[in-house]
């Protein structure tokens, strides 16, 4: 029973991968993160960023929004100080990169490459920034550019988050593709708006990005489309909560899936989603994942 | 860190919207410092979400008390929780307050705020000389007053209406506190708080953001460190999503860096 999977350069020991900006660097529940099949970092950026005001997290029945706006230490003081200590992790390390010009994306993939992470996650789909974010990714021409820049600066697995916020992601899963991406990770955050209950916007950024369980029918579905669209691996991520989640998303085309909101709940939800993967994998006696990726499609 | 399912022994409503629940929770009464908290599920399934982080407000052997207010729909829920009933518990969480030694500390709550000064004082009491300023919008809501006395910690109040204590805000009893504290002390050797020791002292402070913003004013330049209230996303230091501003730039993360902050250091 092989339940590793490969995307682009890397194997990844096992399916599940915690979300980028739900569980830090993983660093704090090592415990947790050494058992997964990788950890998605918090998005870097060139330079630091100290994010947006509070508050940043509004809950609604079925999830939250967030508009923390990519605060994280900036590529030097995170190559220097974080990687380090993410060296001796014993998963694989998926560094989320997000730039503010087509360029930026290179100069990060090049600063990375020396490295020892062992893949980027393109981010083109962050909600909460004013500039590029969620606007890259809803243009399939930047996407594919942003991709091909990155792709000539590095040899790392590139892996790219794409939005499906006013965009059909078919279109940009392909150009991810065409740039030279390993594989992409659908869905980010959708756009939302919480109101206070005087008018007023809630959130500190005032709009934020949508996460959690209520996101996981329309996740499912662009899975569905974008694994039938491209030959790459899809990473699904958009309300995981549980190993059944994570099933149908296998189900659905997804190579992988990510854990993000839930681990906000429960730091042990992706292992919780890892160990129940595992009992299924053993109890239906699959020898690999082949068997049940894509089955929705072969069902129907 | 594992979430744990702790037995509820005892709760109870202390008065009208604040209730109080004894958990069995032996591993986190024996770990847990004053001014960390607990995140706790308000419902087995999936709405409400978040969890609610709550200060701890006492210990006692095995068991761990918390006092809280009903401000939203979580808290309503956690309400209804009975003894007999289990708690899905994250714990404890953030950092503790600072260990004092050898100091005159003045401990002021407002409101719900008085819950966390209880077990902070439980604690500070052996190797301090500690006083207590509670206030309340009436004497019905002046909370633990009963238990910060049975610590033989003094206890003042104030009360919007004057029904008990000193008519007005517990911050103008914290700086008459001060004031005269201080008009002792120039007089000995020109600082403030230090009649006694003859070390410098602090400030423990808990309540509305307003109150706290009110206290910095009045007692400036004494150290008062806040126990501040935010929302958070996971309590653990893992999402970002509770941020305090702090003054000339950078914010604190406080479900990691606090909840007890120092209060001159951030904008509230």
């Amino acid at each position: 029973m092989n339940l590793s999977v490969t995307i682009g350069r890397t194997t990844f020991a096992n399916p599940v991968l915690a979300a980028s900006g739900t569980f830090e660097f993983g660093l704090k529940f090592r415990s947790v993160t050494n058992r997964l099949g990788g950890v998605v970092t918090k998005a870097i950026t060139l330079l630091p960023r100290v994010g947006n005001p509070p508050p940043r997290i509004y809950e609604f029945p079925g999830g939250i929004l967030n508009s923390v706006g990519l605060e994280n230490p900036g590529v030097e003081d995170f190559s220097t100080e974080v990687v380090p200590q993410m060296a001796n992790l014993k998963c694989r390390v998926v560094v989320n990169i997000a730039g503010f010009s087509i360029d930026e994306y290179g100069e990060l993939a090049a600063k990375l490459d020396s490295t020892p992470v062992d893949a980027l996650e393109v981010n083109v789909s962050c909600p909460n920034v004013r500039e590029g974010g969620a606007l890259f990714g809803q243009q399939p021409r930047v996407v594919e550019a942003i991709t091909a820049v990155a792709r000539k600066r590095t040899t790392k697995t590139i892996i790219v988050k794409l939005t499906a916020n006013f965009v059909d992601p078919v279109e940009t899963a392909k150009a991810a593709e065409a740039g030279g991406a390993d594989g992409v990770t659908i869905i980010n955050t959708l756009f939302g708006l919480a109101l206070d209950g005087n008018g007023r916007p809630f959130l500190g950024g005032r709009t934020g990005g949508v996460s959690g369980p209520a996101l996981k029918p329309f996740a499912l579905f662009c899975v569905d489309r974008v694994s039938a669209a491209v030959r790459i691996p899809v990473i699904g991520c958009g309300g995981v909560m549980s190993a059944a989640d994570a099933l149908d998303f296998l189900s659905a085309g997804a190579a992988m899936v990510q854990v993000g909101t839930a681990s906000l709940v429960n730091p042990e939800a992706p292992l919780d989603v890892w160990n129940g993967l595992k009992q299924h994998a053993r109890q239906n006696r699959l020898s690999k994942w082949a068997e049940i990726i894509g089955r929705s499609r072969r069902q129907s | 860190m594992k979430p744990t399912r702790c037995p509820v022994s005892a709760a109870r409503e202390l008065c009208a919207g604040v209730f109080s629940l004894w958990l069995e929770a032996p591993d986190i009464a024996r770990r847990v410092k004053p001014g960390q908290f607990l995140n706790v599920r308000v419902s087995s399934g999936l709405d409400p979400l978040l969890r609610r982080p709550i200060s701890v407000c006492d210990v006692e052997l095995s068991r761990v008390r918390l006092v809280f207010r009903v401000v939203g729909r979580g808290t309503a829920l956690l309400a209804r929780v009975r003894a007999g009933d289990e708690l899905d518990v994250l714990g404890p969480l953030g950092r503790p307050a600072p260990e004092l030694h050898h100091k005159e500390i003045l401990l002021c709550g407002g409101g719900i705020g008085a819950a966390p000064l209880l077990f902070l004082g439980r604690r500070l009491r052996k190797a301090n000389r500690l006083q207590v300023l509670l206030g309340a919008r009436a004497k019905a809501e002046l909370l633990l007053v009963k238990e910060f006395r049975a610590l033989g910690i003094p206890v003042a109040t104030a009360t919007d209406d004057g029904s008990g204590g000193h008519k007005g805000m517990v911050t103008e009893l914290a700086e008459t506190q001060c004031r005269m504290q201080n008009a002792e002390c120039r007089v000995q050797n020109g600082r403030r708080w230090s009649a006694v020791s003859g070390q410098p002292s602090a400030v423990f402070a808990c309540g509305p953001r307003p109150m706290l913003a009110d206290l910095v004013k009045r007692l400036d330049p004494i150290p008062i460190w806040g126990f501040v209230e935010e929302r958070m996303g996971c309590g653990t230091g893992i999402c970002y999503c509770c941020a305090l501003p702090k003054k000339g730039g950078g914010q604190v993360r406080f479900c990691e860096e606090g909840p007890v902050v120092k209060l001159n250091e951030v904008v509230l």
